[in-house]
């Protein structure tokens, strides 16, 4: 039996698999991706400031993307979360979080869905005291417990008995700057 | 050709015994931390609080897991059994063990570098499978081009014509592998939603063109071996190996289905979904029917009842892959946790199982040593048990939640829904886990001796270690 050739030259077998699929892989990811990014232009999301930047930073390494996804499907069970996404909500986003788990709500508007600072911090501090049946970790170490709050400290209003008597917990650089991302977090609305 | 004769195959030479059981030891390793791992994030999603610790909390374990067993374990133990595989299949010894070894400890330094800065938060975002920062991305290809280029020399040094199918398989393997981690960490074309289409692209890849690779490759060696027979049709072989190139890298896309990537990206990837069949039912079919005939040999083996799962496993699984990409059913499963069910069907019930088949099967000829078989018998059915507890556990937990968000409820109502299978999958882990334990126990049983020992079987040599 033959195979034109190529059972007895290990050369060209390397060499034809190779190719093929480096073609492939040009054709299927690296063009197609070059023209998303060359077509696409901004539905008008204004660039991060300072602290939402930072806390995008926080945001990417605490995971956050494992579980909450970026990316509304012009599907009926996505209309909670924001009108469906399109190319240019990613234009300015390196890595775009579309994700492909949504162990956690949406995220892709959050910032107009719950604009609250306040209920971010407690949900960031302990996501029980505000969604009883939630499984979020518990950022605890964006926090500090204190003995009293100092000038300038951020208290946390956490509800009684969810935090160590006698303490108040200040919010750390951290928990604020990503609460300035989620809030950040808005649809800018797409033009037709 | 038709009949390579392997079980005459002659002796393999001390240092490519050794430097294969390395491998074979190290993947353990990473097996044992990487599973460790992944329990620990299965228990969070019932018990947030358990270990709550910024370094162990699930955003950061999860990539940890997942890179762990697949670069750690899975590709380690495959990568060891194939350079084995090759160097018998050409009657050559390994072209150089002292390069192959180099490669080895490049694969654990990367390794651990990217255990120790995933925990640590240091990350490029959850982009799944390239999670690791450049550096360790830069060590890891270097590692896998080490190890192919040993492997394309010991085929090129082969002592008969041709060249078997187990090496196409393999040599192909490590082909794609460098081409596909390149591409997907070159930044040029991947801002806004270039990286999504480069991502879709890559996490799909990287299983079907790399793991698929070798863990056929090993298949269509060992399986003729240890049946005492060749394989019921070479040229199916062949044609799995064409098809799967040609249609595999066509479907990456279908992980982002209704996003707002280009629609022909998407449309293209559920077609050839389905032409994925040819390939996946070619493999098993074949390897399959060349069990025809010797439930005989399968019950006295301690090795082919892993296969046979595995092989099983590769079908099922794959077909179940191809039913997630329809649109109509992509509404139902796409986001839910049905995904987290199908990636360890795949990697645990037919990447995993082929593994543990090669090691049995081949580490005794190797060696001289054999594991106690009813201690193998527990590995396996802990971890058969274990991975169907996990896996119709985590199915029946995405159908919920599938369906808590069709019909509208508020989203809590998906995580309520779905917390009771969290903790079945938790029990379905850590069965999996002590699985593993076991694997461990039977890994050092088969270690190299120091003193030549009487060989097991007819065809096993005497190999000083």
């Amino acid at each position: 039996m033959s195979f034109g050739g190529l059972h007895t030259d290990h050369r060209a077998i390397v060499a034809v698999a190779a190719i093929v699929f480096f073609v492939l892989t040009l054709v299927m990811a690296v063009l197609p991706a070059v023209r998303e990014q060359a077509f696409s232009t901004p539905t008008g999301a204004r660039p991060r400031g300072h602290e939402e930047e930072r806390g995008r930073r926080v945001y990417l390494r605490e995971g956050c993307g494992f579980c909450h996804t970026q990316f509304v499907r012009d599907l009926p069970m996505d209309r909670p979360f924001g009108r469906p996404s399109r190319p240019g909500d990613y234009t300015l986003e390196d890595p775009p979080m579309l994700g492909t788990q949504r162990t956690g709500p949406d995220l892709a508007d959050v910032g107009s869905r719950q604009p609250s600072e306040a209920w971010h911090l407690i949900h960031l501090y302990d996501p029980r005291a505000v969604v009883p049946q939630s499984v979020m970790p518990a950022y605890r170490w964006f926090f500090a417990e204190k003995d009293q709050a100092g000038p300038g400290d951020v208290v946390v209003p956490v509800p009684a008995g969810r935090a160590p008597r006698g303490k108040v917990i200040v919010a750390g650089p951290d928990a604020i700057e990503m609460v300035r991302y989620l809030l950040s977090l808005k649809q800018p609305k797409a033009s037709p | 050709m038709r009949d390579p004769r392997l079980v005459a195959a002659p002796s393999t030479d001390a240092p490519t015994a050794s430097v294969t059981f390395e491998y074979l030891a190290w993947a353990t390793v990473w097996l044992l931390t990487g599973t460790t791992i992944g329990l620990i994030a299965s228990i969070k999603l019932h018990w947030p609080e358990f270990l709550p610790f910024a370094w162990l909390s699930f955003g950061r374990v999860r990539p940890a897991h997942t890179n762990l067993v697949l670069f750690g374990w899975s590709s380690l133990v495959l990568v060891g059994v194939s350079l084995y595989v090759v160097s018998r299949t050409s009657r050559a010894p390994l072209w150089s063990p002292r390069l192959t070894r180099i490669a080895l400890w490049l694969w654990n330094l990367a390794l651990f570098g990217g255990l120790v800065t995933l925990l640590t938060g240091v990350n490029r975002g959850p982009q799944e499978y390239r999670e690791w920062v450049w550096p360790l991305a830069v060590i890891l290809a270097a590692a896998v081009v080490m190890a192919g280029y040993v492997a394309y020399r010991t085929v090129a040094a082969r002592t008969l014509p041709e060249v078997y199918v187990s090496n196409w398989y393999i040599l192909g393997g490590f082909c794609y592998l460098p081409i596909l981690y390149v591409t997907s960490y070159l930044p040029f074309y991947q801002t806004g939603l270039g990286n999504t289409v480069v991502q879709g692209y890559y996490m799909h890849n990287a299983m079907g063109m790399w793991f698929t690779q070798l863990a056929l490759g090993v298949s269509y060696y060992a399986i003729p071996l240890l049946l005492g027979r060749p394989v019921y049709s070479y040229a199916l072989g062949v044609l799995g190996f064409w098809t799967n190139l040609l249609f595999y890298p066509l479907i990456g896309a279908h992980h982002f289905i209704f996003s707002p990537t280009a629609w022909w990206l998407q449309s293209t990837a559920i077609l050839f979904s389905v032409g994925m069949m040819v390939p996946v039912w070619a493999g098993t079919g074949n390897l399959l029917l060349t069990f025809k005939g010797s439930s005989g040999a399968v019950r006295r083996s301690y090795a082919l009842p892993f296969f046979v799962t595995g092989l099983i496993g590769y079908g099922l699984s794959s077909t179940q892959g191809t039913i997630e990409a329809f649109r109509s059913a992509n509404i139902y499963w796409h986001f839910t946790n049905f995904t987290v069910g199908h990636s360890h069907a795949t990697m645990y019930g037919f990447i995993a199982f082929i593994a543990w088949g090669a090691v049995y099967g081949l580490v005794p000829r190797l060696t001289g040593r054999e594991p106690n078989p009813l201690a193998v018998g527990v590995h396996f059915w802990l971890a058969l048990v274990g991975v169907l507890t996990y896996v119709i556990s985590i199915s029946v937990a995405g159908v919920l939640q599938g369906f808590a968000w069709v019909s509208g409820q508020s989203f809590i109502a998906s995580v309520i829904a779905a917390e009771p299978m969290w903790l079945w999958r938790t029990i379905g882990g850590l069965l999996m886990v002590g699985s593993h334990v076991v694997f461990a126990v039977n890994v050092w049983a088969m270690r190299p001796q120091r003193v030549v020992a009487p060989a097991p079987s007819p065809d096993v040599v005497r190999i000083p270690a």
